[in-house]
């Protein structure tokens, strides 16, 4: 009881200081980061517009870099192959993660292991990944010299050494490591769909796929959209995999633009046209994730506003 | 009384403690010093820088040696990271007309005085002496030097095609390749993928079809000649030598075929000399291959130069500046690069240095001699794929049009000329 009294007496704190190791857990290292991304952000944007080849030096050559980045047959390699593997990479993922998370979903035996199978993947660094995969996908020693060595001789799978089909192998890894991510996040959202909605459908007599199509696949969209954001700033910046995998190979067939950017830098030293390249990459990267943040702020505004 | 003593004594050693740098200092006035990065930490490289260091120290110098692991470009990062921040290494690996690149960037040392006195230049091939001194002064130093167009045979695959003569020129090399590929071989050539393997391919093609073209176009970029014809026959050749070699390779290097090379499943190797050192160390004899010069139209011996070396850096401590003559001096000793060549496998840069005695193989002995014919002959010329000819920037935007051209078997020769040279104007 005195307690209490003794409690009520003191002076109110003011609500800023009680806030503070609040402010402080939020702030000092959102500053820091922020100043970090936004300083080298601004710096390499500024090496862009210089002559800087070896070390960076002031000066202005204005958009030339830039032109002569975009002329290059690298970089229109790098982008071609950027359109052709962020859409493959991103739909397929998207549509094993459901498959995968669908089955999941049907309350089989054994749910926990499955899922810590294929969610595994995820828990492997990139290297190791593109360094596992050029094994199995060389057709000297892996599935093709297996398919071989079983007595099928006729058969052929060398997209790794084929120029047109070698970007595929890059999906191919790419989504063995990442559809468990997709996975998980799916699975997540099926098990959040109200059961009570469902009972109701199955009473309307809806067969098991009705279900899934008409009631609880709808509810996945903000799911969707997060997966393909994420998974398309994955392609976009895209290096580790490649680099194992086919390190831009056979000839320049793989390249990609974060390839092609550390290729500028550091092997070629022309830093202001590794600086304009990964200029065009942020840019890139702005064209998705500009939409994403409007297309969130609506639906934030329609939330509140409803 | 006894404190007066311990006050004595205390500013007895106080005064020690004070004196005990300058007098650090003053002996390592007299001792040199060398704070050198390189990329040679491993295998036979390592070794041998090792080894050179060993005799440094016996000369009475402080050696301290950091290697950078990796590939070449990741000891530029230290180096670029040292010369921004204003401390570089008083000496450092760099090669080719990297030096005239870099030493635009960072005071370099003067060796004019000491390569004189020491009669340096007589000895060392012409277009390597001038890499080394790019705005007329010698800044850097050669250190041993090896050949990208070596053409390694395999005793194995030579009986296996029953042939036993050596093919000098392009014409008798295609003849022998046929024979072995008649003989059972699916892939006469043990060659790999990488960019510089496929860079390799084109100059040891285009040298041997023409050392004049090849130092004009490649070197001198001029636009006649990179046009001519002596390059589409150059890049036919190259499609012969990719059409021989085995697809699966892909990306992979030449040391993936070492096994099918010995054991005769595969003929023939365009290599460079630091192969013999890798095919040693895989713990094949050298019965097991031979060595000879890659293949010359004109018959005389074709080298294509890559040579490792030093820069020299300017620094203002008289312990490092002792130290770099040292290591200058240690460096164009006949002796030192006897010892260090001999680790290595690479050939002496000194074109005086006698190689019939012990310690020295076949095959770096024909290497040498062929490097004292061709520089009599000029027709030591630097190598593009080893980025000896050209900066990385330009090397790179050509290799680009060579890997692909090796890989992609639809581009024409005639389509890959115009390519080369659109590459060349755009990286200019």
């Amino acid at each position: 009881m005195t307690d209490v009294v003794a409690t009520a007496a003191r002076p109110a704190t003011p609500d800023w200081v009680r806030r503070l190791p609040e402010y402080l857990m939020i702030w000092v290292p959102l500053l820091l980061s922020a100043a970090h991304l936004v300083t080298f952000s601004l710096w390499t944007i500024w090496i862009s517009f210089t002559p800087s080849t070896l070390v960076p030096v002031t000066g202005w050559v204005g958009l030339r870099n830039y032109s002569a980045v975009l002329v290059s047959r690298n970089w229109q390699i790098a982008f071609d192959n950027l359109l052709l593997f962020g859409s493959a990479f991103v739909l397929l993922s998207l549509m094993t993660g459901l498959l995968l998370a669908i089955l999941l979903d049907q309350r089989i035996r054994g749910e926990n292991v499955l899922r810590s199978i294929f969610l595994y993947p995820l828990a492997v660094s990139f290297v190791v990944t593109g360094t596992v995969w050029s094994w199995l996908l060389n057709p000297g020693i892996g599935i093709q010299k297996l398919v071989h060595d079983l007595g099928w001789t006729s058969f052929r799978f060398d997209w790794l050494v084929d120029r047109d089909m070698a970007i595929w192998t890059i999906v191919i890894a790419a989504i063995w490591q990442s559809s468990g991510f997709a996975m998980a996040l799916f699975l997540a959202g099926l098990r959040s769909v109200d059961a009570d909605i469902i009972k109701a459908a199955q009473i309307d007599g809806a067969g098991p796929i009705r279900i899934y199509r008409r009631v609880v696949l709808p509810t996945l969209w903000p799911i969707t959209i997060t997966v393909v954001v994420v998974q398309l700033q994955f392609a976009i910046s895209a290096f580790d995999l490649v680099r194992a995998l086919t390190n831009g190979g056979p000839g320049i067939a793989t390249q990609l633009p974060a390839l092609v950017v550390y290729d500028l830098m550091f092997q070629r030293s022309q830093l202001g046209r590794g600086a304009a390249a990964a200029v065009l990459m942020l840019l890139i990267l702005l064209a998705v994730l500009l939409p994403y943040a409007a297309w969130r702020y609506v639906r934030q505004r329609r939330t509140t506003h409803a | 009384m006894p404190i007066t003593t311990t006050r004595r004594r205390l500013l007895a050693g106080s005064a020690a403690a004070l004196a005990f740098p300058a007098f650090a200092r003053a002996q390592g006035a007299a001792k040199p010093r060398l704070t050198a990065i390189s990329q040679w930490s491993a295998g036979s490289d390592g070794a041998a820088i090792t080894a050179l260091g060993k005799k440094f120290e016996e000369k009475g110098g402080v050696w301290q040696h950091s290697p950078v692991p990796g590939f070449t470009t990741e000891m530029m990062n230290k180096l670029r990271a040292q010369i921004i921040a204003g401390d570089p290494p008083a000496c450092s690996q760099l090669k080719g007309p990297e030096i005239a690149a870099w030493s635009k960037i960072a005071p370099t040392v003067d060796l004019d005085s000491i390569v004189a006195a020491a009669g340096y230049e007589k000895v060392v091939a012409p277009d390597l002496a001038k890499l080394h001194k790019p705005g007329g002064k010698w800044i850097a130093l050669p250190l041993q030097i090896y050949s990208t167009n070596m053409l390694f045979l395999s005793k194995r695959g030579m009986d296996k095609a029953k042939a036993d003569k050596i093919p000098v020129t392009w014409a008798d090399f295609n003849e022998l390749a046929d024979k072995m590929k008649s003989a059972g071989m699916n892939y006469p050539l043990a060659n790999g993928g990488t960019r510089p393997d496929d860079g390799q391919k084109f100059e040891a093609s285009f040298a041997g079809i023409s050392p004049v073209a090849y130092r004009a176009a490649i070197m001198n970029l001029d636009k006649k000649a990179l046009e001519g014809p002596e390059i589409k026959a150059a890049f036919a050749q190259t499609r012969k030598i990719a059409d021989w070699c085995d697809p699966n390779v892909g990306a992979q290097p030449y040391a993936t075929n070492l096994k099918r090379f010995i054991d005769g499943d595969m003929g023939m190797m365009i290599q460079g000399g630091w192969a013999q050192g890798v095919l040693r160390n895989a713990g094949f004899k050298f019965d097991d291959f031979i060595i000879a010069p890659g293949p010359s139209d004109n018959g005389k011996p074709v080298f294509l130069l890559n040579a490792d070396a030093f820069i020299f850096w300017q620094r203002k401590e008289a312990d490092l500046q002792a130290g770099q003559m040292l290591m200058a001096q240690l460096v164009m000793d006949p002796a030192i690069q006897t010892m260090y060549s001999q680790i290595t496998g690479s050939i002496p840069v000194r074109t005086d240095v006698d190689l019939s005695g012990e310690g020295w193989s076949d095959g770096q002995r024909r290497t040498a001699a062929a490097l004292k014919d061709a520089v009599a002959n000029n027709q030591a010329v630097l190598s593009l794929a080893h980025n000896m000819a050209q900066q990385n920037g330009l090397t790179a935007a050509m290799i680009d049009v060579l890997t692909e051209y090796v890989k992609n078997k639809t581009i024409k020769p005639e389509q890959a000329v115009t390519r080369l040279a659109d590459a060349v104007e755009g990286a200019r």
